[in-house]
């Protein structure tokens, strides 16, 4: 019938589409949930990790196994930097959420303006087209690019959770987003577990970037609008919950692009905007907030909201 | 007899661990209540399930006779109630006497519209609250740093002014949290003398302390504490005198 | 002459964008990016009442300044119902997300943007009175500001970001202060906005973009929070250097990233070199010089 092929259609391309979602939002869950940091800096991982890749392929004209390795190769290196010499630093001066939100937002603008410069204002892709190859199965229009995908982001997926569940390290993360400071007095070392964390969040961002900048084009602002997407996803699935964001960033893309049934199509941008707002008014304590901060880096002296068990020593 | 603060069966646990237990407790006007136990009794947990800090599982908390529940914690200070902290929770950025100014019962200075168009209001009742301030901190032998930096007094003294400016708002009843830990000397004297007469002035007063002394000097009745439940009640002297009780005290 | 009135009025406009922002994040210590949406909001209103409904310019500027401010509480109260951190996500979805209904709806004029915008002042006095006009605001704005954090309101404020807990212990309501921090902050944008809109009589979308966000929190971050003059310097300094870089003659498309690049550069640098600015505020608030207090007693 033909709804039900359309129906079928849009939660293909959906599903397909979600994949990047999906890893942005876990690489921005991930660290929100580790380092109780909201790293808006990710945009700007992102920015760097399609134009490396745009830069292999179509300048160097490398092939893309070679462009995938190198961009890597890359965004790891900077998301390293950016633990290592941005937010240790900002830990140690015990800077309020104010700074680091600053912080990490000019660190992303920044970049965008770096790639403004070099890379221009019009829209670019890693390959030289878009086009792939479409095979019909059944009345469904299959791209070459969404198996592949699909496939890439399910198995990195799995291999983040089994990581998380089976290997020390992993435990050690949940150890430190649950408790930090007990996590440091059972010897756990607090710096390395966030500079993995941050790495682990790098990985996501970059096969994220690949699979965007495969099939849809990117300019130097695009990553931020792409972040608000992590943002929502990782709000609505319930903050401190990764896998929350995962299935949130699916059923948002889905929702997004089943939209394009019941409003113009230049509206469909805006949606994320009106989730947001949704997500944030008829969401309100049933989420919990990582323990607020005044000071950035401890875990003392807490303000908290209405409903959560103050700081102070229960007496 | 009706109190001015009741608590009546009020319970709260976080993550498996019992906080408060069906807890009953009425303060009345005029007397002080000492509320003792070993650490993690619940005691502070208590003064922040009154205080709308945290939400109880069950029960309700009564200000002269009115439900507190759903109001947010600022609105039942105006109803009333007041608390000091254990860590003091001064303004580190006002001197002493600022930090009083701010807690007056109505501030009308935290109104944009007085701001803009009532100038002459907010220095009225700055007069006003000015003589309070000085007249509260010459009682505890403070006024002579009222301009000084919170920063720059001894932590006695630093307690004595968060009482103070507890007291700044006209409070039907007051909730100490341990006003006497780190304190000594001149300060020790002045809080128990400013203790009495607050509740001699018809004030309910609630003190949660670790110094015996302190409590069995100042207090009409005890009630003691244990993993969220009251376990007894009654005059300072029985409770102390209690084996079983001290050993669940010191035996923590 | 004309070019000098032009670079006056904008270095006018970013001292009052900077200043109500300073309110907002310095004094307020609220988080928020969402500053330029405001600014626009008061500039479309004005702009779109005044020339396609024929209201009075003077008055189509006072809607939009209430525009703004109403938007501004429409944000700032779901948010901070929840928390601080709320708005600081919030803001960014009501900065790009307006800007995206201003660039799809034909209204507004779309990614065109709007022309024709009526003047106001300039044929019956001249450009220097519109001058005046705009240089008279700033200076309104700058005392305002100066009165507002020098009185009760500034002691209650310092109250608020020192321990937010404690101030409420003591019986006052810091979410409605915010609030109301918020709206006065992002309602003066809007005014600013409309005085915008009535001198160049262009207003486009592109013109209000997180661009803006950068460089208005630049200014207040390196001017100097929470001081009166900190955000004057800011913007002063903020606006001298794209105007000395444009005599290098580049292109649009690198002048632009590049005039990025500096905003964004510069925060980063005073970041970490001079975190507390320009200006630096003092730690502690007073209400009067020490020796006047003893004055009065």
């Amino acid at each position: 019938m033909q709804d039900t092929t359309i129906i079928l259609q849009i939660l293909w391309t959906s599903l397909a589409t979600s994949t990047y979602y999906v890893l942005f939002a876990v690489a921005f869950a991930l660290v929100l949930k580790v380092t109780r940091l909201f790293n808006f800096a990710q945009a700007g991982v992102m920015t760097i990790a399609f134009y490396t890749a745009f830069v292999v392929v179509q300048w160097l004209e490398w092939p893309a196994w070679a462009a995938f390795i190198v961009m890597m190769v890359v965004t790891l290196t900077a998301s390293y930097a950016l633990e290592r010499i941005g937010f240790e630093a900002l830990r140690r001066r015990g800077v309020s959420v104010m700074f680091v939100f600053v912080f990490t937002f000019m660190v992303s603008e920044f970049v965008a303006y770096v790639a403004m410069l070099i890379f221009g204002t019009w829209p670019q892709t890693i390959f030289p087209t878009i086009f792939w190859p479409v095979t019909l199965v059944g009345e469904i229009a299959v791209s070459g690019w969404d198996l592949p995908a699909m496939g890439a982001t399910v198995a990195a997926l799995a291999a983040f959770f089994a990581f998380m569940r089976f290997t020390r390290t992993g435990q050690f993360m949940i150890g430190v987003a649950d408790n930090p400071g007990l996590a440091e007095l059972y010897g756990i070392d607090k710096r390395q577990i966030f500079l993995v964390t941050m790495l682990i969040a790098g990985a996501f961002v970059g096969l994220g970037m690949f699979l965007y900048g495969t099939r849809a084009q990117v300019l130097p602002q695009t990553a931020l609008s792409l972040m608000l997407f992590a943002v929502v996803a990782t709000i609505i699935g319930g903050i401190g919950n990764v896998a929350g964001a995962a299935i949130a960033a699916v059923i948002l893309g889905i929702v997004q692009n089943a939209s394009i049934l019941v409003i113009p199509s230049e509206w469909q941008g805006f949606l994320l905007y009106i989730f947001l707002f949704f997500a944030i008014v008829f969401f309100p304590n049933g989420l919990k907030l990582p323990r607020r901060r005044t000071r950035f880096g401890t875990a003392t002296r807490n303000t908290p909201p209405a409903g959560d068990a103050p700081a102070e020593t229960q007496a | 007899m009706a109190g001015v603060l009741e608590v009546k069966n009020l319970s709260k646990s976080f993550d498996g661990i019992v906080v408060a237990r069906n807890v009953d407790l009425t303060l009345q006007s005029g007397r002080v209540v000492g509320l003792i136990g070993p650490n993690g009794a619940g005691k502070t947990s208590l003064f922040n399930l009154i205080c709308g800090v945290v939400k109880p599982d069950d029960g309700m908390v009564l200000l002269e006779g009115k439900s507190l529940d759903g109001q947010p914690f600022h609105q039942r200070v105006r109803d009333g109630l007041s608390r000091t902290w254990q860590h003091t929770r001064l303004f580190p950025s006002l001197p002493v006497i600022d930090n009083l100014l701010v807690g007056t019962h109505d501030y009308p200075g935290e109104r944009l519209i007085n701001v803009l168009f009532g100038p002459a209001r907010l220095r009225a009742h700055d007069t006003i609250a000015r003589d309070k301030a000085q007249g509260l901190l010459g009682k505890m032998g403070l006024g002579s740093v009222a301009n000084d930096l919170v920063s720059d007094l001894p932590y006695g003294q630093q307690k004595l002014v968060g009482v103070a400016r507890a007291l700044m708002g006209d409070a039907k009843c007051l909730l100490l949290d341990e006003p006497m830990a780190g304190v000594e000397g001149q300060a020790y004297a002045a809080m128990q003398r400013v203790v009495r007469e607050v509740a001699e002035s018809g004030v309910a007063v609630c003190v949660v302390e670790h110094n015996i002394a302190f409590v069995r000097d100042l207090c009409d009745e005890g009630v003691f504490m244990f993993s969220g439940a009251i376990l007894a009640r009654g005059s300072l002297a029985e409770l102390i005198r209690d084996p079983q009780l001290t050993e669940l005290y010191f035996g923590h | 002459m004309e070019y000098l009135y032009g670079i006056i009025i904008i270095v006018g406009l970013y001292v009052i964008l900077a200043t109500s922002f300073n309110l907002i994040i310095g004094y307020g210590g609220l988080v928020s990016i969402a500053h330029p949406v405001f600014f626009a909001l008061g500039a479309y209103t004005s702009a779109i009442l005044s020339r396609d409904f024929g209201v009075p310019v003077l008055l189509a500027m006072l809607a939009g300044m209430l525009v703004a401010l109403v938007a501004s509480i429409a944000l700032a109260l779901p948010s901070l119902r929840v928390s601080g951190d709320y708005l600081m996500i919030a803001s960014i979805g009501f900065q790009l997300g307006l800007l995206e209904v201003i660039k799809n709806f034909r209204f507004t004029g779309g990614p065109g943007g709007l022309t024709n915008i009526p003047p106001f002042l300039i044929r019956d006095f001249g450009r220097e009175s519109y001058v005046l006009l705009v240089l008279a605001v700033m200076l309104g704005v700058i005392a305002l500001v100066w009165w507002i954090s020098r009185g009760d309101y500034g002691r209650a404020m310092s109250a608020m970001r020192d321990d937010e807990l404690a101030f409420s212990s003591i019986g006052r309501d810091a979410m409605w202060m915010k609030i109301a921090i918020f709206a006065l902050g992002s309602g003066i944008a809007g005014f600013a906005g409309a005085l915008y809109a009535h001198y160049f009589r262009y207003i486009a979308p592109e013109q209000f973009e997180i661009l803006q966000s950068a460089a208005i929190l630049t200014m207040v971050v390196v001017g100097g929070m929470r001081t009166t003059w900190g955000p004057v310097v800011g913007a002063l300094l903020l606006q001298a250097l794209p105007q000395a870089i444009t005599f290098l003659n580049l292109p649009p498309s690198v002048l632009g990233p590049i005039q990025g690049l500096l905003f964004t550069g510069l925060v980063l640098v005073f970041m970490f070199v001079r975190p507390q600015g320009l200006v630096p505020a003092k730690d502690i608030w007073r209400a009067v010089p020490r020796a006047k207090a003893e004055e009065t007693r």
